[in-house]
């Protein structure tokens, strides 16, 4: 694990190149993200399906070499459930999550600043609410149990297997439902 | 020189998006996100206005991992859309005319979508970035967050998009 400048250091070139990859995947234009939540472009699908069906088989694979540990914060039923829909309607409305918005802004498109002010207003919320929270949206459920998989990764109860069939069928299916890629 | 310039496969991006996740976990036993750099920057703005109020010199912004990432995407995204000449000043999310009409539409959809985002984000406790990484874990926690997340996106974007009112630019 690196620390200090190293630390640092490695952290400003993986941002240089998420950077880089949020545009180059479309990911940072409001337009294509538009097009993907009204299901007309089926490019950000498959870039995004792609990755969860290669990066759980990566994991997998990494973690039973000893490579990775597994870094998962604890999950609440409700909390995951309620902040996935606000932050899907939030979503709907600026078509940014906090990187894409920052890759906007390097990209010239200003107007995403105001989705980074929206969002330091709702830490500042979230920080005086806080306590409210820990009695009633954490307390509703108790915390989710950890990720588990199985020694043999063909077993029919690896849920990581299960997972690259469903993103594989998934991407036939896109790339012959959707027969072009939606103009910029 | 293609490859700078032109737009890369779908699983290119899903793949090198996969891999800088794993990155993060083998290099910092974490994930990176801009979550915990935009707490880190709101604790520096409280922190500043203490001192000024009290008349005290105001000290630095950290710079720390966290907020190194996200001066990384800045520089990363400029780079990127000048390599592939994309790099446009737009001060409105829309084209229409009407000054007043697309400044308080601008206001309205970027102020209050990035407030909505960033308060599922947190009661969620994980920045999407981190959401990913956990779902790429199989964490459960993360798919919930995933699917209910897309599932309203698009519900909403397709409701706005009837009505009308969810155009606009890139």
């Amino acid at each position: 694990m690196l620390e200090g400048n190293y630390r640092l250091a490695a952290a400003i070139f993986i941002g240089m190149f998420c950077g880089f990859l949020l545009v180059k995947s479309d990911l940072a234009w409001r337009k294509t993200c538009l097009n993907m939540f009204l299901l007309k472009d089926g490019r950000l699908l498959k870039t995004l399906l792609f990755s969860l069906g290669f990066g759980v088989a990566l994991v997998y694979f990494l973690q039973h070499l000893e490579v990775i540990s597994l870094h998962v914060r604890p999950g609440y039923f409700w909390a995951s459930l309620i902040g996935g829909s606000i932050c899907g309607i939030g979503l709907a409305f600026c078509f940014r999550v906090p990187i894409t918005a920052i890759a906007a802004i390097g990209t010239g498109r200003i107007y995403a600043l105001w989705s980074i002010v929206g969002m330091f207003l709702a830490v500042s919320f979230v920080g005086l609410i806080s306590g409210s929270l820990s009695s009633s949206i954490y307390s509703w459920s108790k915390p989710l149990d950890a990720p588990q998989q199985t020694d043999a990764f063909l077993d029919a109860g690896n849920p990581a297997l299960w997972i690259m069939i469903l993103t594989l069928i998934s991407l036939v299916f896109l790339h012959f439902t959707f027969s072009g890629e939606a103009e910029e | 020189m293609k490859a700078l310039t032109g737009k890369w496969s779908f699983y290119i991006n899903g793949g090198l998006l996969s891999v800088m996740i794993v990155l993060c976990l083998y290099l910092f036993q974490d994930t990176v996100g801009m979550n915990d750099g935009m707490i880190k920057i709101s604790e520096y703005a409280e922190q500043s206005a203490e001192q000024i109020s009290a008349n005290e010199e105001i000290e630095l912004p950290p710079l720390e991992w966290q907020t190194g990432f996200l001066g990384g995407i800045f520089i990363g995204a400029l780079a990127a859309s000048i390599m592939s000449a994309n790099w446009k000043i737009r001060f409105f999310q829309d084209k229409e005319s009407g000054i007043i009409s697309k400044s308080l539409k601008t206001v309205f959809f970027g102020l209050g979508g990035g407030f909505l985002v960033m308060l599922g984000l947190q009661l969620a406790g994980d920045s999407f970035l981190g959401q990913w990484s956990g779902a790429l874990q199989l964490s459960g926690g993360s798919w919930i967050f995933l699917l209910s997340c897309f599932a309203a996106a698009s519900g909403i974007a397709i409701l706005l998009e009837q009505r009308g009112e969810s155009g606009g630019d890139k």
